[in-house]
């Protein structure tokens, strides 16, 4: 047994402390909570989808039941890209999808809605009301302290592009017209920004934004640092002018060729994918000690806590590990990332999966992350924060 | 260069408008189209799939080069048709319902079809009883099916379970692939083998026909 230090810090606390880069009592856990809470109370995402106060009940009492450490609305819904033009497929339990591109030609772009409202356009609102219901809510069960974090969502312009011209045709562009591709990004941009901002005013405490389209095993590096990642800097950079946001950032997929340049875009905290954990804490903390970044906490990355797979070209699983692997797996992927990340000193560990926590993930894998935070993450000494 | 390494070339450089232009000039100067396949087209795609694999080329180049082979099949597939050049065999794609990601399977289908195979893509959003409907239409020696999303991929043990109980299962090879998917993944859901991308999808896809082939006619 082990004695258990954890009883006086609140989640906010401790995940807003580690998000800064300080200690509390322990490591912190954030699972990006969308099946866990669903399949706890046996709901599917479009009932939620429909009743937004569902969600925020789902939210609430899956946060309750498996006592992680923040909270997420809707998430990677878009609803901008929605507004914009693109239509969306609704699946039954599911997040929506993208059905028909809004932009095929170049001709495409001047019937697209750029200006958005997201206070009163589209279903970017509804998202708006989920924020602020789960504050209410959480200030409630609080009896008047918001004592969970609640984390909200944003795109970044190469993934709003391809988003708005279809996966494949994005794919393209980047290769025949980046003149073009960056005109889209550039218009991509204030998009989510002016719905980031309206999250925040809304009542979230954080935010994450992923790129899913630009990792190594999809586009080139040069195209990577030609195009879109000057576009994820400032899209980063101007959420924290705009909002103070702290903020993470998830390159989704393999990204290992490019670590050295994601951590240069000036997010608080890197949400890592399936990547190899200490080959990307070497390369945050060298931008950060060469002041090229100002990381400050890694969140993930169970299943990829393998020490081998430092080539580069391994393939790690997804976060198919918390459904897969038994507890005793889990506990040891825990142990390896805490100590990965918290050796040097300078990085704090959000433990969690190395992408969404997919459908199905035993519940007993949940707890097992929860625990291993509380018996390996603990800090020894005062809390900073 | 011969014509041919002219035709290889421009594929693998993604220039579509020439590559049709040397295929043309190939078939005018009295080649045989089977051997435009089998000398160009095929070595071109499986120096991608190489080049992908090796971290030369990514998916936007993967994808240009893809579509350079498909116009110069567009010239080629009328003369192999007509010839009666027999497919080296046919193949149903497809991503399952609920998921509308469908770049994978379209990359796969471009490789295949440059690898000489006979191609169905069924695209994205494809129901089980689509799945079977196509395998029995075509006759297919294989089913490949596809998924991106950890809430979509179960739906391949869906489908597969379903040919089972048609009592299709057995005629057909089922290959499975998409990011999230793993060996453990297909050995779970009953598949005949997985591929964690295109170039590899068309190594999975020559095997598997082997083994069907072998299958449908068994040594006497």
């Amino acid at each position: 047994m082990y004695e258990s230090k954890t009883t006086e810090v609140t989640p906010m606390e401790r995940m807003m402390a580690a998000l800064n880069g300080q200690k509390t009592d322990r490591t912190p856990v954030h699972v990006y909570p969308r099946w866990a809470p669903l399949e706890y109370l046996g709901l599917t995402f479009k009932e939620t989808w429909d009743d937004p106060d569902l969600w925020v009940k789902a939210q609430i009492l899956g946060q309750e039941r498996y006592q992680y450490d923040c909270v997420i609305d809707y998430d990677m819904m878009g609803p901008v890209e929605e507004f914009i033009g693109t239509k969306l497929k609704y699946p039954v339990n599911n997040v929506p999808m993208v059905k028909d591109p809004v932009i095929k030609t170049k001709e495409d772009m001047k019937k697209a809605n750029w200006k958005l409202d997201p206070r009163k356009d589209g279903n970017m609102p509804k998202v708006l009301y989920v924020i602020r219901r789960l504050k209410e809510e959480l200030i409630k069960r609080g009896h008047g302290k918001q004592q969970v974090p609640i984390m909200t969502w944003g795109s970044c312009p190469a993934r709003t592009c391809a988003c708005l011209t279809g996966f494949d045709r994005w794919f393209e562009i980047i290769i025949e017209d980046p003149d073009w591709a960056q005109e889209l990004m550039e218009l991509a941009l204030p998009t989510w920004l002016e719905m980031v901002k309206a999250e925040i005013e809304a009542g979230a405490d954080t935010v994450w934004v992923n790129d899913p389209v630009s990792a190594a095993d999809t586009i080139s590096r040069a195209d990577y640092e030609n195009l879109c990642q000057p576009m994820e800097r400032r899209f980063i950079e101007a959420i924290r002018r705009e909002t103070g946001a702290n903020i993470t950032m998830h390159p989704c997929g393999n990204w290992h060729d490019r670590m050295d340049l994601v951590a240069q875009n000036q997010a608080d905290c890197y949400f890592l994918g399936p990547m190899d954990i200490r080959l990307c804490v070497d390369k945050i903390t060298e931008q950060n000690k060469a002041g090229n970044a100002c990381c400050k906490a890694i969140n993930g990355n169970i299943g990829a806590a393998t020490p081998s797979t430092t080539d580069g070209k391994t393939v790690l699983p997804y976060a198919s590990t918390m459904n897969q692997s038994t507890a005793d797996e889990i506990e040891g992927e825990c142990k390896e990332v805490i100590k990965a990340v918290e050796e040097e000193g300078d990085l704090r560990c959000v433990l969690g999966p190395n992408c969404w926590a997919p459908a199905k993930v035993p519940p007993i894998n949940y707890d097992t992350v929860v625990y291993a935070a509380r018996k390996y993450g603990q800090y020894d000494g005062k809390p900073q924060a | 260069m011969g014509i041919l390494d002219e035709i290889k070339e421009s594929i693998i450089a993604m220039k579509k408008t020439e590559a049709i232009e040397f295929t043309q000039k190939a078939i005018d100067e009295g080649l045989a189209a089977e051997e435009v396949l089998n000398k160009a087209l095929i070595p071109a795609m499986s120096t991608v799939g190489d080049q992908y694999e090796e971290g030369i080329k990514f998916i936007p180049e993967m994808l240009m080069s893809a579509k350079a082979m498909m116009g110069t099949l567009e010239i080629l597939r009328p003369i192999l048709t007509k010839s009666g050049q027999k497919s080296k065999g046919k193949i149903v794609l497809g991503t399952v319902e609920g998921d509308v990601h469908d770049i994978g399977v379209k990359l796969v289908g471009m490789m295949l079809e440059g690898a000489g195979l006979d191609v169905v893509v069924l695209g994205a959003d494809t129901s089980k009883e689509e799945f079977l409907e196509a395998v029995q239409e075509h006759n297919a020696s294989i089913l490949g099916l596809s998924a991106l999303l950890t809430t979509t991929m179960a739906g391949m043990k869906e489908v597969i379970d379903f040919l089972k109980e048609k009592g299709v299962r057995d005629k057909v090879k089922i290959m499975v692939g998409g990011a999230t998917l793993n060996q453990r993944f297909a050995d779970e859901y009953g598949a005949d083998g997985f591929a964690p991308d295109a170039a590899q999808a068309c190594v999975l896809a020559k095997r598997l026909l082997d083994e069907q082939s072998k299958q449908r006619s068994p040594a006497l």
